[in-house]
């Protein structure tokens, strides 16, 4: 009972990446980069994974964030630093990457 | 439960406030200008290179989030988030979106480039309820 209430008031990474990965599978799959294919896939990402998010039903607020860059030898960091309370929110990265592209997805979700 | 189990349950005290005082919300502009400002003097002439690029990343992560704490509303989380990257001849889009409440809530970004590398600053202020 207390585990229960535990899971639904507090960030729970491993849930989060498994909505993340299927968000990313269904919208991108097994396309290559496409300029103009980009906005669309970014929304559709986005989007996708709030409303799993949501469906959730959990008392969090969230911000995703997500970087689509083409695969061309360049390099990338991202970093985050947050001012919260630790013991309530989380957040979580999401690493994929096809033969074209990365997609990098980060999710914070903040107790409300 | 008891004990050390009541204490991580008791998360603060009930203040009946339903929302952030006026004049107390996060601000955007302001925020938007400090991220630009401090991107612009700490990666002015920088290069990238890939082993000093990461803890550039995290410093600049952590440098926006200190100068930010300093003019934070009370009651406000924050959330900042620094991309880095190289610049090559790929193409790059960051999106960013998220569940709040726009009465209350809101997010500012800022954007650096030389002709090394670039950089993508995000933050978000949310209200804790």
């Amino acid at each position: 009972d207390l585990n229960y209430f535990h899971s639904q008031t507090t960030f729970v990474v491993d849930e989060i990446t498994t909505v993340i990965k299927e968000a990313v599978e269904s919208t991108i799959g097994n396309s290559s980069y496409q300029h103009s294919k980009i906005n669309q896939w970014m929304s559709g990402i986005v989007e996708s994974s709030l409303s799993q998010l949501t469906k959730l039903g959990k008392p969090f607020k969230y911000i995703v964030t997500c970087i689509i860059l083409q695969k061309n030898g360049a390099g990338l960091h991202t970093a985050s630093s947050c001012f919260w309370d630790n013991s309530t929110d989380g957040s979580c990265t999401v690493r994929w990457e096809n033969k074209t592209i990365y997609c990098i997805v980060s999710v914070f979700g903040l107790a409300i | 439960f008891f004990g050390s189990d009541l204490e991580k349950f008791i998360t603060s005290l009930n203040t009946y406030r339903m929302g952030p005082e006026p004049g107390c919300h996060f601000n955007a502009s302001r925020t938007q200008q400090i991220l630009q400002a401090t991107l612009d003097r700490y990666l002015e002439g920088v290069c990238y290179s890939p082993d000093s690029c990461s803890q550039l990343c995290q410093m600049l992560a952590d440098l926006v989030l200190s100068k930010l704490k300093d003019v934070n509303p009370p009651r406000y989380k924050l959330v900042c988030q620094v991309v880095v990257g190289q610049s090559g001849k790929q193409g790059i889009s960051v999106a960013s979106r998220s569940l709040m409440n726009p009465n209350t809530d809101n997010y500012t970004s800022a954007v650096f480039q030389n002709h090394s590398l670039f950089a993508v600053a995000l933050v978000h202020g949310m209200y804790f309820e």
